[in-house]
């Protein structure tokens, strides 16, 4: 493949300089007129580097360093509902560790008939399932509980993936150990340094609770619990324990640092709420946003992404004016339980400064809430589980900004 | 779902027999229970899952001297952005709460359960048993829940209680009522800007297409910059020239080796590969070149 790899590294070099229009019509842009890199030139492919700018970030302020610490999905820049693997939003206690699938192993014990370890072989036997869910973290959003923070919807909402996640039903497993009547929770351990645990109610573990090698048709990235990890559908993030070592079963709950110290909710009157597990029905406009800005008057489509922990989004409604009058926008993907629902409705702007919000509405009949409510409810100090209809101000310029609105 | 409940049903008939047969896949082998007692770490509020020994407040000075007060203060009161361990209470209920051992955890058995499965940050699961016991009770102390002469085992466990148990409650969500109002749902003359962030988003910045870091900042900023950002543990800050330039007067090859080997200084103590086990030489002679380089 030698010459051939020559005369598309030219051509590839050739591409970079164009800084003119001399590609444009009627001129013929060079990767017309030559002969591009063969196949496998990259075996694992990777995207365009046009889309460099698609990327992860974080916010260096928010944690001591980047092994204990989080980075956020590029919202504004996705498609459709299924985030690519690469740019799902990382969250890690102690860093991600290089495990061999060869020598992992998921030991299932406690109040069982038949306590097992399993190989990766092993587990990948068991009848299979794929579904598509989403993965939020609870503390998504949490940095805006006393105003209006982050510049960007990577940052205001960027704590959130939906993947199409494979592997085999919790309730699988447990039938194959035999479950002790008296059993009631199950705690999740990860094989990484902070050796990751939660407590997870039983009701949960056998209602829909998986535990999956794959996501979106390969084998788990690292940093998302390669090569095996938990996924507890429409529930907080944290719960679903990443590069799963363990599963005992017991008949209480564990109170781990990360379900007593971390991830409660502390209330205004100094109560805290303790294993608050669902995402409720949340939603954002990803575009227009600030990393999206309006480029003059004219005819665009707003949408963005609406999801529930409870099940599926049955309604988003959009305002253009700060949420005095609202109006019906349609789902432009497929709609199922617990999954990232794109929405979008068409939006003739004049040029004038408009407040866009959208609210969701999920099967339950639970509202979207006002950060008003959201406040009288909790107070500000709760970090987690914010999930209040977001307000982006269009200036006339067609600037987009995060603001708060009474 | 069904063929547990019949499990379920069959084991409170013969739970014995049962014991003896393989599930219905048979897939796996039997934990055995050493192999068990290796993993199962865990420790439940009723004490359940402590193991035998203790450790004393007065042992625990020392050791969370040497291995917890780089981070998290010598009195538990923090450096830099990580977790306090003592002070703030009383303050849960204040603008901005101070969450600690001693102002919001509810159990004791956490703290002990914590530092066993993830402390020392940088060597998880490196304390002994009576190690973890020593510091639970010196920062019990540091917290003013115990005594100085107080020795923490499975018995005295049982005694001590933490100020924030019981303001704990279960969800009581959803606790809002939103209504999904479509036409004139509020006054136009109420609506208010409470807040507005003034800065642009970080894609304003075009990311330039180039090619990837080199091997050494790579491998610099996933496994060194932790430890050498900050000093923590006693390392060289990168920039910092003076210190630096003591140090490769000793050649740069002896810095390589150490850094690959590990090495106890005077200052502090450099983990192999910086605990990176993963890395290669190359990749970690690499970063020290970076580093030497970005600190003359």
């Amino acid at each position: 493949m030698g010459s051939m790899g020559l005369v598309g590294g030219a051509a590839a070099a050739q591409i970079g300089l164009a800084d003119d229009n001399s590609f444009l019509p009627p001129n013929v842009p060079a990767w017309t007129k030559s002969l591009g890199p063969g196949v496998l030139t990259n075996p694992y492919g990777q995207p365009s580097r046009f889309e460099a700018n698609v990327q992860r970030r974080s916010v260096e302020w928010l944690t001591a360093d980047r092994i204990a610490s989080i980075s956020f999905t590029p919202l504004a820049n996705l498609k459709g509902i299924v985030t690519p693997s690469g740019l799902v939003f990382e969250r890690y206690h102690a860093g991600v560790p290089e495990i061999d699938p060869a020598q992992h192993r998921l030991m299932i014990h406690g109040m069982v008939e038949r306590p097992i370890t399993l190989t990766m072989d092993d587990l990948m036997r068991f009848p299979s399932t794929s579904q598509i869910r989403f993965l939020e973290c609870p503390a998504n959003g949490g940095m805006e509980w006393r105003g209006a923070q982050m510049e960007g919807v990577q940052f205001t909402h960027g704590m959130l993936s939906c993947c199409e996640w494979t592997g085999v039903m919790l309730s699988t497993l447990l039938e194959e150990v035999g479950v002790d009547k008296r059993a009631a929770w199950i705690l999740a351990e990860g094989a990484d340094g902070s050796h990751m645990s939660r407590s997870v109610p039983m009701g949960k573990a056998l209602d829909d609770a998986m535990i999956v090698y794959a996501q979106n048709g390969e084998m788990l990235r690292p940093e998302q619990g390669y090569p095996v990890r938990l996924i507890n559908p429409g529930w907080e993030g944290n719960t679903c324990v990443k590069w799963l070592r363990r599963l005992e079963i017991g008949d209480k709950p564990w109170h781990h640092r990360e379900e007593t110290s971390k991830y409660t909710d502390l209330m205004a009157d100094g109560t805290a709420r303790e294993f608050t597990y669902v995402q409720e029905c949340n939603s954002v406009i990803t575009g227009p946003s600030p990393e999206k800005p309006m480029k003059g008057k004219g005819k665009y489509w707003v949408e963005g992404l609406a999801w529930s922990g409870n099940g599926k989004v049955k309604h988003v409604d959009v305002s253009f004016d700060g949420g005095i009058n609202w109006r019906e926008a349609r789902f432009t993907s497929v709609v199922l339980p617990k999954s990232l629902t794109r929405f979008g409705l068409e939006l003739d702007w004049d040029g004038s400064p408009l407040m866009l919000q959208s609210r969701a509405v999920d099967e339950t009949g639970y509202v979207q809430p006002t950060y008003t409510q959201l406040r009288a409810a909790r107070g500000t100090n709760s970090i987690y589980h914010k999930n209040a209809i977001h307000t982006w101000k269009i200036n006339p310029d067609g600037s987009v900004q995060n603001v708060q609105i009474t | 779902m069904s063929r547990l409940l019949s499990a379920l049903l069959l084991s409170c008939l013969a739970a014995s027999a049962l014991a003896e047969r393989a599930g219905y896949y048979g897939y796996g082998k039997p934990a055995m229970p050493e192999e068990i007692a290796g993993w199962d770490i865990d420790v439940r509020p009723d004490g359940e899952g402590l193991p035998e020994g203790g450790g004393s407040v007065e042992d625990g000075e020392s050791l969370y001297e040497e291995k917890c007060a780089e981070c998290h203060g010598s009195f538990g009161e923090a450096v830099g952005r990580y977790p306090a361990l003592a002070g703030g209470e009383g303050s849960l209920t204040d603008d901005r709460p101070h969450r600690t051992v001693g102002s919001y955890w509810p159990y004791v058995s956490t703290l002990w359960d914590y530092i066993h499965r993830a402390m020392p940050y940088t060597q998880p699961e490196s304390l002994t048993d009576d190690e973890v016991y020593a510091i639970t009770a010196y920062v019990l102390y540091l917290n003013e829940v115990v005594e100085d002469d107080f020795v923490l085992d499975r018995e005295t466990f049982k005694d001590v209680v933490l100020p924030n148990a019981g303001n704990f409650i279960r969800d009581a969500r959803p606790d809002t009522a939103n209504t999904r109002c479509m036409k004139n749902c509020k006054n136009p003359a109420s609506i208010e800007i409470t807040s507005i962030v003034e800065t642009k988003p970080a894609e304003e910045t075009r990311i330039e297409v180039a090619s990837a870091a080199p091997v050494g900042k790579a491998t610099y900023d996933q496994a060194c910059a932790m430890c050498h950002v900050s000093g923590l543990g006693g390392a060289p800050v990168l920039g910092d020239a003076a210190v630096w330039t003591a140090r490769s007067a000793r050649g740069t090859s002896v810095l390589i080796a150490n850094a690959i080997s590990g090495y106890q200084g005077e200052q502090g103590y450099m983990p192999p590969k910086g605990g990176f086990a993963a890395l290669t030489d190359e990749a970690v002679e690499a970063a020290v070149e970076y580093m030497l380089e970005m600190s003359q």
